[in-house]
C-alpha cells in the first residue's frame, strides 16, 4: 500500500498533463488541483486558459504566479448593472494592474478578452508591445480608450511566415550564409529580428459596444502593408468615419477574413464596394442601410450579397428601411444568426425578411416585429434557439406597438429548440407564462422585462407569481432568469425551492419583505450572481445568509432597504467578502455616518485579494 | 385598473387602488409607490392626444414635460427599462429617435401622424401616406410619386414641396406635412 498519494509518482508528469488536457472546464481543473500536491503542481503548470469573472476577486500577480503558462485570459470588471448607468463611471475596473502583471508574467499570451473594464490607451500600447505571439484582442463594453490606442495596436501588427522568434533567426541565418555575407551583417540581422516583440499574427480584433473616443481618424492605416493575418474585425461601436480605401486595401490583402463588422458611419455605396472584395465572409455587420432610392445601387447591393456563398451571420443594418432590404433576400436561407435590433423597419417588411430565414438559430429584433411577425417566425424558423426582442420606444413616447404576450407564446409553441429568451413588452398574464413554461421546459435563459414596474396580470390583475413559478418549476435547466411585473414574496419562495441550476438572477421592483431575499439566498444552490434594484429587501435576510455570499461571485443591491450597520456587521463576520457601499451624494466619509444610515447602492463580492486600493471617493469598502 | 381623474393631487388610497402591496412597511417603499404612480402617469389613458392644430408641434414632448413637472423633485427612474444607452447619445440598444409629424390632407377633417424614423426614403413615406389617405384612381394607374402633391413645413416655417432635398436633411427639418388635392 503506497503511503498517502504517492501513486501520482507512478506516472511521469507528462502523462498526467496529457490526461488533464482533456479537461476543458475550469471547475474540473480546479477539482484536479485539490487532489494532491503533485497534481496541483502539474495542473497549474499546464493550465492554458484562465477566466476571471471579477477582476477584484484575485490579485493579478497571484493569478499570473499560480498559472505561469497561460495563453488565453478573459477578465470581467464592472457589475452588470453598469450597462444601465447604475454604477458610477469612476467605480473602478481599471485594466492596468492586470495588463502590467500579464506583460510581466505571460509574455506568450495569445488571447485577451476584457469585459466592462476601463482600458486606457497606455494599456493598449502595453499590450501592443508585450506579447510576441498575440492573436486575439476582444474588448466588450469597455471604455477609457481612443482610436489612438487602436492605432498603437494596429501599428505593432506584423505577419511573419514563421511562428517563433527562434525559427525566424534560423531562417535568416540560412539565407544569409548562402549568400556569403560577412559576420558583422549576420550579427546585425539576428539582433534586429529578435529584440523588438510585436503582435505577430493578430487574427482577431473585436470591439463590441465600447465607448471609444475618436481622436485618430486614420488609425486603420497604421496596419502595415505586410499584415495579412486578419480573420475577424469588429469595429461596429466606433462612431467616426473610417477611411474606406484604406479598409478596402486591408480587406483585400487578408484572404482569411471571415468576420467583418463595420460601423454606422460608412455610406451604403462605399459599403457595397468594400463587401465586393470579400465574398468569402461568413459574418457581416453592415453600416447604415438607408439611402435615397437609386436603382443602380440597389442592383449593386443585390449582386454583392448574392456573391456571399458562405454568409451565416448578419448584423448592423442600421436604420434599414423597405427600400434596400429586399436587395439582400438572397442570403436569408443561409443565415443562422440575424441581428436586426438597429433596423427601424415596420412589421410588414420585417416579416417578409425574417420569414425567409428558415435556418435561423439566433434572432435579435426590435418589437416593431409585433405579434404577427413573431407568429410568422414561429411558423418559418423552426431551428430557432435564441430570441431577443428589444423595445423600439422604451420611454413610451411614440404610439404603442402591437407586441404582447401572444408573440412570445407563439414562439414558445412553434420553436421547439428555443432555449434562450430576452423579451421586452408591456403586458403579460400568468396564463401566458404557464403556457410558455409547459411548451418549453428546455429553457436555459429567460429574461422578461415588462416595461412598466409593478405591472400585474392585465386580465386577472393578480401578481405574476404563478407565471414565473411555473417557469422555474418546469425549466429544470434554467441558468439565467430576469423577473419583472408585479411580484410578491411568493415567487421568491418558488425560485428558492425549484431553481436548482440557476446561476444568475435579476430582480427589480419586486417582493414585499425580507422573506423574499431570504428565500433566494437560502435556496438556489448554484447561484453565482444576484442583482437587485428597488426591492424592499433589508438587513435581516442579508445577515442571516452571510455565508451564502461567499459561495457566489457577487451581489448587487440598489435602492433597497439595507442599512450601513448591517453592512458593517456583514464585513466583520465575513472577512473574505468586500462589502462596497456606493454613495454619490454624500461628502462626509463613511465612518461618520450612523448605523441606521440607508445604503443607496451596495456591491458585495468574494475575494482573496482583500479590499481594493483603487476605490474612488464615492465607494467605501466597509 | 381604473384611474380616477381629478384636479387634486392623488393621495394614499390611489396606491392601494393601483394594486401595490399594502404590507410594505418601510417609508422608502411607500415613497417608491408614490414615484411609480407619477411615473405611470405617462401611460396613454391619462393623456389624450389632441388632433387639432397645435403650434407646439409634438404632443408627445408636452406629455413628457408634464411628467417632469409632476415629479416634484422625487427620484426619476434611472436605468429603467434595462436597455443599454450609449453615453454618447448615439442610437444603440434599441432606443429609437422617434420622429412623429402630423399629416393633414386638404379637405379632410381628421389628421394623422406618421413616424419618420420608421421610413428610410421618400418612396417609403409616400407608400405609407397612400395607405393612410387612400384615393380613388380614375385612370387605374399606380404611381405613388405622381399621385400626390405633398408639401411640408420646415424648421424656418416655410412650406416646400416634398422631395427636393435629400431624405436625411428632410427628415431632420420637417415639422409637419400637408397633402394637396
Amino acid at each position: 500500500m503506497v503511503r498517502g498519494f504517492g501513486w501520482a509518482a507512478a506516472f511521469p508528469d507528462e502523462v498526467w498533463e496529457h490526461v488533464f488536457s482533456f479537461l476543458a472546464a475550469d471547475a474540473d481543473r480546479n477539482a484536479v488541483a485539490l487532489v494532491c500536491r503533485a497534481w496541483h503542481r502539474i495542473e497549474r503548470r499546464s493550465r492554458r486558459r484562465v477566466f476571471v469573472g471579477n477582476c477584484y476577486a484575485v490579485a493579478p500577480a497571484a493569478a499570473v504566479r499560480r498559472f505561469p503558462e497561460v495563453r488565453a485570459a478573459a477578465i470581467k470588471g464592472k457589475p452588470h448593472f453598469a450597462d444601465f448607468n447604475l454604477v458610477p463611471t469612476d467605480w473602478g475596473g481599471g485594466a492596468e494592474a492586470w495588463v502590467e502583471a500579464m506583460a510581466e508574467g505571460w509574455p506568450h499570451l495569445e488571447e485577451l478578452r476584457l469585459k466592462r473594464m476601463v482600458v486606457s490607451d497606455d494599456c493598449l500600447e502595453l499590450i501592443a508591445r508585450s506579447f510576441k505571439n498575440f492573436g486575439v484582442l476582444s474588448l466588450v463594453s469597455c471604455d477609457g480608450f481612443s482610436t489612438a490606442g487602436l492605432a498603437a495596436i494596429a501599428a505593432n501588427c506584423r505577419s511573419s511566415p514563421v511562428h517563433t522568434s527562434v525559427g525566424l533567426e534560423v531562417a535568416i541565418l540560412v539565407s544569409v550564409a548562402s549568400e556569403g555575407v560577412n559576420e558583422l551583417s549576420l550579427v546585425y540581422l539576428l539582433l534586429s529580428s529578435a529584440d523588438i516583440p510585436y503582435l505577430r499574427n493578430l487574427r482577431e480584433l473585436d470591439l463590441h459596444e465600447n465607448e471609444v473616443e475618436d481622436n485618430c481618424l486614420n488609425w486603420i492605416s497604421h496596419f502595415p502593408e505586410s499584415f495579412t493575418s486578419l480573420v475577424s474585425l469588429n469595429i461596429a461601436c466606433l462612431e467616426g468615419d473610417v477611411n474606406t480605401s484604406v479598409l478596402e486595401c486591408l480587406i483585400s490583402r487578408c484572404p482569411n477574413l471571415k468576420t467583418l463588422r463595420l460601423n454606422h458611419a460608412m455610406p451604403l455605396e462605399k459599403l457595397v464596394s468594400l463587401l465586393q472584395r470579400a465574398p468569402q465572409l461568413v459574418d457581416v455587420g453592415t453600416s447604415k442601410f438607408s439611402a435615397d432610392h437609386h436603382p443602380e445601387l440597389f442592383s449593386k447591393l443585390e449582386s454583392t450579397f448574392a456573391g456571399f456563398k458562405h454568409l451565416k451571420s448578419l448584423s448592423g443594418i442600421w436604420e434599414a428601411g423597405p427600400t434596400y432590404l429586399p436587395a439582400i433576400y438572397s442570403v436569408c436561407e443561409s443565415l443562422t444568426s440575424l441581428n436586426l435590433c438597429y433596423a427601424t423597419i415596420q412589421s410588414p417588411e420585417l416579416l417578409k425578411f425574417v420569414s425567409r430565414c428558415k435556418n435561423l438559430q439566433r434572432l435579435w429584433v426590435m418589437d416593431l416585429i409585433e405579434d404577427n411577425g413573431l407568429i410568422a417566425v414561429a411558423a418559418s424558423c423552426k431551428l430557432l434557439q435564441e430570441l431577443r426582442v428589444f423595445p423600439s420606444d422604451p420611454y413610451g413616447v411614440a404610439p404603442p406597438i402591437s407586441l404582447t404576450e401572444h408573440g412570445l407564446v407563439a414562439i414558445s409553441a412553434g420553436c421547439l429548440m428555443l432555449h434562450s429568451v430576452l423579451y421586452f413588452c408591456r403586458q403579460m398574464t400568468n396564463a401566458a407564462l404557464l403556457t410558455i413554461a409547459n411548451n418549453r421546459p428546455n429553457l436555459t435563459c429567460f429574461r422578461l422585462c415588462i416595461i412598466e414596474p409593478h405591472t400585474p396580470d392585465y386580465i386577472s390583475q393578480e401578481p405574476l407569481d404563478a407565471g414565473f413559478s411555473a417557469i422555474v418549476e418546469s425549466c429544470k435547466d434554467l441558468r439565467r432568469l430576469s423577473l419583472s411585473g408585479l411580484l410578491t414574496d411568493r415567487v421568491f419562495k418558488s425560485i428558492g425551492a425549484s431553481a436548482n441550476r440557476l446561476e444568475m438572477l435579476s430582480v427589480a421592483f419586486a417582493g414585499d419583505s425580507d422573506a423574499g431575499l431570504h428565500y433566494i439566498l437560502s435556496g438556489c444552490k448554484n447561484l453565482r450572481k444576484l442583482e437587485i434594484r428597488d426591492c424592499p429587501f433589508g438587513d435581516k435576510a442579508l445577515l442571516d445568509n452571510a455565508s451564502k455570499l461567499e459561495t457566489m461571485r457577487s451581489l448587487w443591491m440598489s435602492s433597497c432597504s439595507v442599512t450601513l450597520g448591517a453592512c458593517r456587521q456583514l464585513a466583520l463576520k465575513m472577512p473574505r467578502l468586500n462589502v462596497e457601499v456606493i454613495d454619490e451624494r454624500r461628502g462626509r466619509p463613511l465612518e461618520s455616518w450612523p448605523d441606521d444610515f440607508p445604503v443607496e447602492k451596495l456591491y458585495i463580492y468574494r475575494t482573496v485579494a482583500g479590499p481594493r486600493s483603487d476605490t474612488p471617493p464615492c465607494v467605501w469598502t466597509v | 385598473m381604473e384611474l380616477e381623474l381629478g384636479l387634486a393631487l392623488p393621495g394614499g388610497d390611489l396606491i392601494a387602488e393601483l394594486g401595490l402591496a399594502s404590507e410594505k412597511s418601510t417609508s422608502m417603499c411607500r415613497k417608491r409607490g408614490f414615484d411609480d404612480m407619477f411615473c405611470r402617469a405617462t401611460s396613454p389613458p391619462l393623456f389624450v392626444q389632441k388632433d387639432g392644430d397645435d403650434d407646439d408641434g409634438d404632443d408627445d414632448d408636452s406629455r413628457f414635460n408634464h411628467l417632469q413637472e409632476l415629479n416634484l423633485g422625487s427620484r426619476v427612474l434611472v436605468g429603467w427599462p434595462p436597455v443599454r444607452v450609449s453615453r454618447r447619445k448615439s442610437e444603440e440598444g434599441g432606443k429609437r429617435r422617434v420622429n412623429c409629424v402630423k399629416v393633414n390632407m386638404e379637405g379632410v377633417a381628421i389628421g394623422r401622424k406618421v413616424d419618420l424614423s420608421l421610413h428610410d426614403s421618400y418612396q417609403a413615406l409616400f407608400l405609407t401616406l397612400s395607405q393612410m389617405f387612400p384615393k380613388k384612381q380614375h385612370d387605374g394607374e399606380e404611381s405613388d410619386a405622381a399621385y400626390y402633391k405633398v408639401t411640408y413645413e420646415d424648421e424656418d416655417g416655410d412650406w416646400m414641396l416634398v422631395g427636393d432635398v435629400p431624405w436625411e436633411a428632410f427628415s431632420q427639418s420637417v415639422k409637419r406635412l400637408k397633402i394637396l388635392n
